[in-house]
C-alpha cells in the first residue's frame, strides 16, 4: 500500500474493560462439525460497515462492546470508526460521532460511555485487530481462544497507520432507525410443518417481547406457544434458528449458540434480521414476518 | 429408505432420512458428504450432520433445477460397501469414586449393581454419529436400553472435564468442564479436544468407541502420560 511505512506492532491499552468487550470477526467457519460455535459479531451488518468505512478487508477483526464500553489508550497513530449501538464516545474528552472515521494520534484516549440505544457497538480499526488467529478466525470464544473477554490492563495489537489521506471524509450518519423496526424476516424452520394451524398463526401474527434472558448464545422471548411437539433427534442448528421448547419457550439462537439441538426448529431468522434482533433490548417487541 | 429435503432459506438446505438412529443411515450420510466434498466443493460451503439429517450451506443461491439434479445423483450413489474398517478407539475409564458421583444412584434406579452397570457400559462399542453440544462432544449411538436414564431435573453447575455420563438414551464424554444434566458414572484421563490440532479430535465420524474399565492407579498413570504428551490412543481393531 502506497504511503504506508513498515511499522512495528503497537497496542491498545485497556484502562477500563467495559461490561463485555471482545474481539470478533465474521466468525469461525469450518469447525462446527467438531462442535465449535461460529462466534463472530452479533450484529454482522454493523461489523461489516465498520470495515467498509475503513476500507479494511471484510475479514478484519473489530472490537465488540455491550452495555457500557471500555476506556482505551492508543500507543500509535491509526484510524477508527464506531458503528452499531448508539453510545457517547469521547476522544481525549471531546465527543466524536458514530460512523465517522476518526484519526488517532499516539497517546490518544478513547472512552466509550453508557449505551443509549441498541446492544452491540463495534470499533473498527485500520488494518483490523491483529490478535491470535485460531482455526482461521480471531473471534473470541471460551476454551477456543486463549482469552475470552477484555480485563483491565489487557493490550490488543494493531499495525500503526499514518496514512489518513484516503479516509478523512469517510462519514456515514448512523442512527437507530434500522434496528428500531419490529419486523424480522424469517423462514419456516425444518419442524414448522409440525405446528398446528393455531400455533403457526400465533407465530405469524403475535407481537413478542424480548425477555431479560439474552446473551451471545441466545435470546428468549417472553410469550409462550403451548405445544405438544416431540423432541427431535439431535440435528444441526445455526445462528438464526428459532427453537420451541416443550414448555412453550421460544429460543432465538445467536452467534455463540451450541451447534446442535434437540428442540423443534420452527423458524429461521434471515441474516440481516439477525443483526436487527441483536440490537434489541429486553422489553422490546418483535414480530415475525414469515417468508413462504 | 425415503430421503427427502427441505429448503430452509436460499443458502441452506436440509436432507432428511427416516427419523431413527442407525448405522445404515450414517453410512449413507457419510457417502453423500464425501461425494459433495469431492465433486462440489465450489458449491457447498459447509456440511453438517445430525442423527438423521445432513445440512448443507451453499456459497450461492442454489437453483431448484440444479439442486434436483444433484439430489437425484446423490440418491444413485452406491453406499454400504465398506472397504476399510473404521477404528474402534479404546477409551480408558475409571468408574470408581470420586470419579463416579452418580453411579450408585443410577445403578439403584435400574436395580442393578455398580458392577453390572459398568459391565453393560463397557460391553459393546458405540458408533460416533457426529460432534455437537460442546467442542469435541461425541454423539454416540448404541447405549444399552438397560441403562437409559432420564436426565436430572436440575443440571449440575459443573461437570468435570473427561467425565463419562449417561443422559436419556445417550452416553457421552464431557471434553471440557461444563454445566450438565447427565449422570456422571466415570472419568477418563484422555484429552478429547485440542483446538491447536488439525483436526482437533481423534475419533472421526463413523469410528467406534469402546469404554475400558481401569483402576484409580492406572488412571493416574495415564493422566501423567497424557500431560507429558506421551499417550497414544489405541485402536481395538
Amino acid at each position: 500500500m502506497s504511503g504506508q511505512m513498515i511499522n512495528k506492532l503497537s497496542q491498545i491499552n485497556f484502562i477500563k474493560p467495559g461490561f463485555l468487550t471482545t474481539v470478533q470477526d465474521l466468525g469461525r467457519l469450518g469447525m462446527a462439525e467438531f462442535g465449535v460455535p461460529y462466534s463472530g459479531a452479533m450484529d454482522g451488518l454493523s461489523h461489516r460497515l465498520a470495515n467498509h468505512l475503513l476500507q479494511n478487508p471484510e475479514t478484519a477483526a473489530c472490537l465488540e462492546m455491550t452495555q457500557f464500553g471500555p476506556e482505551m489508550e492508543f500507543e500509535a497513530a491509526t484510524q477508527l470508526v464506531f458503528t452499531g449501538a448508539i453510545a457517547k464516545i469521547y476522544q481525549n474528552g471531546l465527543e466524536i460521532p458514530l460512523g465517522k472515521v476518526i484519526e488517532i494520534s499516539s497517546g490518544d484516549r478513547i472512552k466509550v460511555g453508557q449505551f443509549q440505544e441498541g446492544q452491540w457497538l463495534y470499533m473498527g480499526i485500520k488494518g483490523g485487530l491483529l490478535t491470535e488467529l485460531i482455526a482461521n478466525s480471531r473471534s473470541w470464544y471460551k476454551n477456543i481462544s486463549s482469552i475470552d473477554k477484555i480485563k483491565k490492563g489487557d493490550k490488543l495489537p494493531y499495525l500503526p497507520d499514518n496514512d489518513h489521506f484516503i479516509h478523512r471524509n469517510s462519514y456515514l450518519k448512523i442512527n437507530s432507525d434500522w434496528f428500531g423496526k419490529k419486523d424480522l424476516q424469517v423462514y419456516p424452520g425444518p419442524e414448522f410443518p409440525l405446528l398446528t394451524h393455531s400455533q403457526s398463526d400465533l407465530l405469524a401474527s403475535e407481537e413478542f417481547t424480548l425477555s431479560p434472558i439474552q446473551n451471545r448464545m441466545g435470546i428468549h422471548l417472553q410469550e409462550l406457544i403451548p405445544n405438544e411437539l416431540d423432541p427431535i433427534l439431535t440435528a444441526p442448528v445455526y445462528p438464526g434458528t428459532v427453537q420451541l421448547t416443550p414448555s412453550g419457550r421460544l429460543i432465538l439462537l445467536m452467534r455463540d449458540a451450541q451447534v446442535t439441538g434437540g428442540y423443534p426448529r420452527v423458524l429461521h431468522i434471515s441474516d440481516d434480521s439477525l443483526s436487527v434482533l441483536a440490537q434489541k433490548r429486553p422489553g422490546e417487541k418483535i414480530k415475525f414476518s414469515i417468508i413462504q | 429408505m425415503e430421503i427427502t429435503y427441505k429448503i430452509i432459506h436460499p443458502y441452506l438446505l436440509e436432507i432428511e432420512w427416516p427419523a431413527i438412529i442407525s448405522r445404515k443411515i450414517l453410512d449413507e450420510q457419510l457417502s453423500w458428504k464425501f461425494f459433495l466434498e469431492t465433486n462440489h466443493a465450489d458449491l457447498v460451503q459447509e456440511i453438517r450432520l445430525g442423527f438423521h439429517t445432513l445440512s448443507l450451506t451453499f456459497y450461492e443461491k442454489v437453483g431448484k433445477d440444479n439442486w434436483e439434479n444433484l439430489f437425484m445423483n446423490l440418491n444413485k450413489l452406491n453406499t454400504g460397501s465398506e472397504i476399510l474398517k473404521s477404528p474402534r478407539w479404546k477409551i480408558p475409564v475409571c468408574y470408581e469414586d470420586p470419579y463416579a458421583p452418580d453411579l450408585s444412584g443410577l445403578a439403584e434406579y435400574h436395580q442393578l449393581t455398580r458392577k453390572e452397570v459398568i459391565s453393560i457400559h463397557t460391553a459393546n462399542p458405540y458408533l460416533l454419529h457426529f460432534y455437537g453440544f460442546l467442542p469435541g462432544f461425541m454423539y454416540l449411538g448404541g447405549l444399552d436400553p438397560q441403562l437409559h436414564t432420564p436426565r436430572k431435573a436440575h443440571p449440575e453447575r459443573k461437570i468435570e472435564k473427561g467425565a463419562i455420563a449417561i443422559g436419556g438414551q445417550q452416553t457421552g464424554i464431557y471434553p471440557n468442564e461444563s454445566p450438565g444434566g447427565w449422570h456422571v458414572i466415570g472419568k477418563s484421563p484422555l484429552t478429547f479436544f485440542t483446538i491447536g490440532s488439525n483436526p482437533p479430535v481423534i475419533p472421526q465420524v463413523g469410528d467406534e468407541i469402546l469404554f475400558e474399565s481401569i483402576t484409580k492407579e492406572r488412571f493416574r498413570e495415564i493422566d501423567k502420560m497424557v500431560s507429558q504428551g506421551q499417550y497414544e490412543w489405541t485402536d481395538d481393531q
